[in-house]
């Protein structure tokens, strides 16, 4: 009984503190590229409950460097089982380490600091950066293991940009 | 043991005793031979790009403290440098090996971008640190000094730190140990943006944006510890800093930049920081009588709608009738002054020509509809976080800019640096026109010159293109003119069709009389090439319109670099010849167009035209008129940069 009364009013609880909040996320997203990629990123994130545009920024850009690490990480794996992908393969590590050692820690000082255009250079260097190691391959005549992904990077760059330039 | 006579007249700073060996007069220790490329230095990383006007222009460091140089010994070369594969490429350019050095088995050519294509791209005569981000320049006893904002651990922006660097002539330059870290409370996230202002006993004082613990925006005072020693390597922070932190109803991230200081009829100090409300840039107006205590004038100097932040705001007065510069604190009815601001949202620097109200406070545009942030740009290209400052060493008022890359992070870190600093330029008011400003490469950049190839005369016809004949061609300093013909122009019929340099189709668009002008940066069978032009256009009413562009989207075979095209109107006088200066120097290309009055800085990124493929050619693309050219051609020596 008294479970079920916890369960109850926890359940009441948590649509009433999302609301407002909610309103902002939604409305943030539809300024970006990909609406429903920016919400649900958003709100498998429980900071972005309380935050204002310049965290649900971090949050993008976070999620993005969750990505780029993904993508470093597989690009491992495949080097050991496709040696004749190695060229293009150690290309987008290369740009992909980039990312995560350059363009994110940048991007995140910048918007702690407020100095959002350097967040925006970031992310506008990530989506180009998952564009060239998609051209890698094809520029080598080969089929790319990483299109999704390096798509899934690009987009959700260019959402985490959309949100930043709103703080400009 | 310096006398105060000393401080009071700067030029007598030579006589000083001091420890330091003297710095190579110009001469640039590869020696003549422009195709020799220095050794590479670690690279640095241009970060932030936002300027302080305090010291002649500032470029990045390199990991750690910069070790003062033997300069001697960096001389080296007699042959042409080879580029021999390394393991890791990073360490050499001072990249950190554990950041960045490849995760899987290292195959330097795996990647597009060769060793060779990325040393090629850094320049000869451009101040570059290794990461680039200008603060102020300044004369001070002797020296020109540049401060710049310099992250150490990456080459992107991030907790910036004061690089500090010296020249005697603005071209060559000895880099110093870090003026100031992100040592205190108030600085820790960043020793940002600052200006010096010389007092009139010859003491310099400097302001600068901290960005605090907590990342609020703050401003502090600071000053050389020993103003004696004419290199000013060592700096103080005020104890009592911050000295000011943001107003009642400005956000504590829209607050800084300050400028340099200039007399008001009251006799106090005068400073702007620039800000925003809501979308709205303004200026901020702060007195003071001693750089510690300052009050917040009640009104603007300046603020222009729909503009946003406005960082870098630079404040000064140009002559009306003379050709000389002025000092920031001149007022009078000869002198119009100028409000500059680097807007935030789109990255340019925009300025305009107005009448400062000293007693107010206040200060209007001439123009209103070529207003602040709206109006004219000191550049169409890349050029932001400018500044200006005022040399009184030869009475001339000296701009300097941040140049950022336009290529990858990816590149940047394999190429060991990123960003420099545009060629300083001159800035007096267009006498001609009164409504613009007119910029022009400092003199000294001219002792660079060496090995002038002439072109007199050199007929275009309608769609052709001319080689012209060079021993190099990644340094140059073109100066040449341009007449397209009369009668062709008189009997053409107008049209307002209109023509934007940005959005129109470069250097391969044809019009009637234009595009004409140079390939710079060109292969043989122009592969790869950078046209700078100029595209006239007549309109109904039979006036013509002048455009000046320079042309990207050709410039390279690679995916990844930017290919925009850059460009504006170039007021053209009656009686006035089309006139056109360009400054190669490897990945960076600077036009000046009718001696200054439109300027496009460009960055270039080719992978053919390197080394000894680097070719120049004359085209003229216009359908209806031919071209006649008379061309000057000088190779630039490298300078100690």
């Amino acid at each position: 009984m008294k479970f079920f009364c916890l369960f109850i009013f926890l359940s009441l609880q948590t649509p009433l503190m999302v609301i407002g909040d909610r309103r902002l996320i939604e409305s943030t997203c539809k300024a970006t590229p990909s609406y429903s990629l920016c919400l649900s990123t958003l709100l498998s994130n429980p900071k972005s409950s309380s935050g204002d545009v310049s965290d649900l920024g971090l949050i993008m850009v976070g999620a993005t460097k969750v990505k780029a690490t993904q993508a470093i990480q597989h690009i491992k794996t495949l080097y050991r089982v496709h040696p004749e992908l190695r060229h293009s393969l150690n290309e987008c590590s290369q740009v992909y380490m980039a990312v995560v050692k350059a363009d994110v820690p940048s991007a995140v000082q910048a918007l702690d600091g407020g100095q959002p255009k350097f967040a925006e250079d970031g992310m506008a260097d990530t989506a180009v950066e998952a564009q060239a190691c998609e051209r890698s391959f094809s520029g080598r005549g080969q089929k790319s293991p990483l299109t999704q992904m390096n798509k899934d990077i690009e987009n959700v760059a260019n959402v985490a940009r959309a949100i930043i330039r709103m703080l400009l | 043991m310096t006398s105060s006579s000393d401080l009071e007249n700067p030029l007598a700073a030579s006589a000083l005793p001091h420890s330091y060996a003297p710095l190579p007069d110009g001469e640039q220790p590869a020696g003549n031979n422009p195709t020799i490329r220095r050794p590479r230095k670690a690279a640095l990383f241009l970060v932030s790009a936002f300027l302080v006007l305090l010291f002649v222009v500032a470029l990045i460091a390199g990991n750690g403290p910069v070790q003062r140089k033997d300069l001697n010994t960096e001389v080296s070369l007699t042959a042409p440098e080879k580029v021999t594969p390394l393991l890791s490429r990073g360490v050499e350019k001072g990249v950190s090996e554990k950041s960045f050095h490849p995760l899987l088995g290292a195959d330097d050519n795996s990647y597009p971008w060769s060793s060779n294509m990325l040393d090629w791209q850094r320049t000869a005569f451009h101040f570059q640190p290794k990461k680039n981000w200008m603060n102020g320049p300044v004369f001070y006893n002797g020296w020109y000094h540049l401060f710049y904002q310099y992250h150490p651990d990456a080459p992107v922006w991030g907790k910036i730190v004061w690089g500090h660097a010296v020249s005697k002539d603005l071209i060559n330059w000895r880099h110093l140990p870090i003026a100031m870290e992100t040592d205190q409370w108030y600085d820790e996230e960043g020793v940002w943006t600052g200006s010096a202002t010389i007092l009139p006993d010859g003491q310099l004082v400097v302001l600068y944006t901290g960005s605090t613990n907590e990342s609020v925006q703050v401003q502090n005072l600071a000053y050389p510890a020993d103003p004696s020693d004419p290199l000013l390597v060592k700096w103080v922070k005020y104890p009592g800093n911050p000295v000011l932190v943001p107003p009642p109803g400005i956000d504590s991230k829209d607050f800084r930049d300050p400028t340099t200081a200039w007399k008001t009829p009251e006799g106090k100090w005068r400073i702007t920081i620039g800000s925003k409300i809501n979308k709205t840039g303004i200026s901020l107006v702060y007195d003071t009588e001693d750089f510690k205590t300052f009050e917040l004038l009640d009104g603007l100097l300046h603020a222009v709608p729909g503009t946003g932040m406005w960082e870098c705001v630079d404040f000064y007065p140009v002559s009306k009738q003379n050709e000389n510069g002025l000092d920031t604190s001149v007022d009078g009815p000869g002198v119009k002054h100028v409000v500059k601001a680097s807007m935030d949202d789109d990255r340019n620097d925009y300025y305009a020509i107005g009448t400062y109200d000293a007693h107010k406070g206040k200060w209007t545009p001439d123009n209103p509809t070529l207003d602040v942030g709206i109006g004219l740009r000191y550049d169409y290209g890349i050029y932001y976080a400018s500044k200006t400052f005022y040399d009184q060493n030869k009475q001339r008022r000296v701009l300097w800019s941040w140049i950022k890359e336009t290529d990858t992070e990816a590149s940047d870190i394999n190429k060991g640096w990123a960003s420099l600093m545009g060629v300083p330029r001159t800035v007096v008011l267009d006498k001609k026109t009164q409504s613009n400003i007119i910029q022009w490469p400092v003199e000294e950049i001219n002792r660079l010159r060496t090995n002038v190839t002439v072109f007199k005369d050199v007929v275009v016809e309608a769609g052709s293109i001319v080689p012209l004949n060079l021993p190099a061609a990644s340094q140059l300093d073109i100066v040449a003119e341009f007449e397209i013909d009369e009668k062709t122009v008189n009997r053409l019929n107008g049209d307002d069709v209109g023509y934007d340099c940005v959005k129109n189709g470069g250097g391969a668009q044809r019009g009637a009389l234009g595009p004409f002008g140079f390939s710079v940066l060109a292969t043989e069978g122009l592969k790869e090439h950078t046209p700078v032009y100029f595209y006239v256009a007549k309109g109904v009413d039979g006036n013509l319109q002048t455009f000046f562009c320079a042309d990207q989207s050709r410039s390279s075979t690679a995916n990844d670099v930017d290919k925009s095209i850059y460009g504006n109107i170039v007021p053209v006088l009656k009686g006035e010849k089309l006139s056109m200066r360009i400054l190669v120097d490897h990945s960076i290309v600077e036009s000046f167009a009718q001696e200054g009055r439109t300027c496009i800085t460009s960055r270039v990124y080719p992978t053919k035209t390197i080394n000894d493929n680097a070719r120049l050619f004359l085209f003229n693309n216009a359908t209806a008129t031919k071209v006649t050219a008379s061309v000057n051609v000088w190779q630039m020596k490298s300078a100690h940069i």
